[in-house]
């Protein structure tokens, strides 16, 4: 119960902004229709592999309306400005272990950004390009799955990231890092397979196509279930070294202010 | 006062303001290397997409670092000089511009003075790329010397326009406080549509980079005739008043928004 109102308070909070919120959406989706101009022209010419043109649109459209699940979460969980002020001593003292209040607390921001943030910008590539939903229920429901992992992936990253704020002001950088290899190696503009092959397999050794490619992938009917083994295996990999991490935190806590 | 008098005190302040910076060397150093790193990311992007499928539209992968290349270092100058212009929020919903009311210097003086940000990443990464697509396009026998001294010029108009966008941008937050998701559209959307050719996209979309925010000025309509010689010079010296009219509205704007502030925070 405490964990689900941990949640809900974050998503209550983000309801006051959501003007504020629907202009960024604009922005959010006029980058989408960048890129997908971007394909458009470069389609032009020649064939884009298995996508073709349209194929490529209806791929940069959900990358793009996915970025709001597993790219753009709080940097670092807040745990940078937790130090900052001091917060996070009171935070180490709570009856909550700290990954999972840091957690329940994203869960609800995640959730306001899928509502109020994905599914506009989604909505509005339908329209804008005749994209259709998938025409199996089952083809939804793993999608679902994989971007859930994904969301949850992105959270454990940025909670070791907000970690590394107790021995660094310059923490944020490291979450601009994580988005730039977000863009790069998670197939956010182009298909992993695409990128060369030396930085596929880096890639693959990464947990960055699990964040949006696989989700992607799987939406638009290319992959089956089984991809998500993947996606699941990093889960579990993320949920250990966040415990370890706590671990480390709680041995350094130290705080820049108050 | 002369113009001597502030433009010292600028640069005492300035000096000041990259002496508190340099206390942190190491997360300077940090921060330095990770610039670098995203900035590399974002390039690989585009140069990946081109090397594999060759020109977009007519544009060469050279043609297209040059574009990025300018923008980057555009970029660069301006939010170095002008980091808390973009800022600005930061002052409003804290009430810390009234600090800066009271101070005996011209409140945008005060405001650029503050958190200098030097972008040795950025620079290097940018001046790295700039290079290569100059080298590329100069032994294909596309463009000459004479370009460089071109590049160097619009680098500088650029950073003009692009402060004057955000200075307007800022300025609005004097009427509606909160200006992060404006700026999202103004300054980071608008500068990453025009790391690419603008012929990619629709005409309506085109009018909006060149009219509304005009970013299409800081390197794709000077790069037509420094890189592929249509229409003519004047094209690049045009730019300069161009540029300095953007300055005087912003200026303008600026100084009429002041004159709305209203003091947030506690």
């Amino acid at each position: 119960m405490l964990y689900f109102t941990l949640a809900s308070k974050a998503y209550a909070r983000n309801l006051h902004y959501r003007g504020a919120h629907m202009l960024h959406n604009i922005a959010s989706a006029l980058f989408g229709y960048l890129y997908a101009c971007i394909w458009i022209g470069i389609g032009q010419d020649r064939p884009l592999g298995e996508y073709g043109v349209h194929g490529m649109i209806g791929y940069i459209a959900f990358t793009q309306a996915s970025l709001w699940i597993s790219g753009f979460i709080t940097n670092g969980l807040g745990i940078p400005q937790a130090v900052r002020t001091g917060q996070i001593s009171l935070d180490l003292m709570r009856p909550v272990h700290l990954f999972v209040l840091c957690m329940c607390r994203e869960w609800g921001q995640i959730a306001y950004q899928f509502v109020y943030k994905s599914l506009p910008i989604y909505l509005l590539y339908m329209l804008l390009f005749s994209l259709t939903l998938p025409t199996h229920w089952t083809t939804l429901l793993y999608s679902l799955i994989a971007l859930a992992s994904a969301a949850y992936m992105s959270i454990c990253m940025n909670y070791i990231i907000g970690a590394t704020s107790l021995w660094t002001t310059e923490s944020s950088w490291l979450y601009w890092v994580n988005h730039a290899l977000i863009n790069l190696l998670a197939g956010f503009f182009i298909p992993v397979e695409w990128l060369p092959s030396w930085l596929q397999t880096i890639s693959w050794m990464s947990p960055y196509p699990y964040l949006l490619y696989v989700p992607t992938r799987i939406y638009l009917g290319y992959d089956q279930s089984a991809s998500l083994i993947g996606s699941l295996a990093w889960c579990i990999v993320f949920t250990l070294l966040c415990l370890l991490v706590t671990v480390i935190v709680r041995r350094k806590v130290e705080v820049q202010g108050g | 006062m002369s113009i001597k008098y502030w433009l010292d005190l600028y640069a005492v302040l300035i000096r000041s303001s990259i002496r508190s910076r340099m206390q942190y060397k190491l997360n300077f150093m940090l921060g330095t290397v990770l610039a670098a790193v995203i900035q590399i990311a974002e390039f690989l992007m585009i140069a990946i997409v081109l090397n594999k499928f060759g020109a977009v539209k007519g544009w060469s992968l050279y043609e297209v670092g040059y574009l990025f290349a300018v923008m980057t270092l555009s970029k660069t100058l301006y939010r170095t000089f002008a980091s808390d212009v973009h800022h600005l929020e930061n002052y409003l919903t804290t009430g810390e511009l009234d600090q800066l009311l009271t101070r005996p210097v011209p409140i945008l003086m005060a405001l650029m003075s503050q958190n200098i940000r030097l972008m040795p990443g950025e620079l290097l990464q940018g001046g790295a790329i700039l290079y290569w697509s100059m080298h590329g396009l100069m032994s294909s026998g596309q463009i000459h010397w004479i370009a460089l001294p071109y590049t160097v010029f619009v680098i500088f108009t650029g950073a003009i326009i692009l402060f004057s966008i955000g200075l307007a941008t800022a300025t609005v937050g004097f009427w509606i406080t909160r200006i992060n998701e404006l700026q999202t559209l103004t300054e980071d959307a608008a500068q990453t549509a025009v790391r690419y050719p603008l012929i990619l996209y629709p005409s309506w979309l085109r009018s909006i980079l060149l009219v509304v925010i005009p970013v299409g000025f800081v390197n794709y309509v000077p790069s037509l005739f420094i890189l592929r010689g249509e229409y003519g010079s004047w094209l690049v010296y045009g730019i300069a008043p161009l540029a300095g009219l953007f300055l005087y509205l912003g200026l303008k704007f600026w100084k009429f928004g002041l004159t709305r502030y209203q003091s947030t925070g506690s």
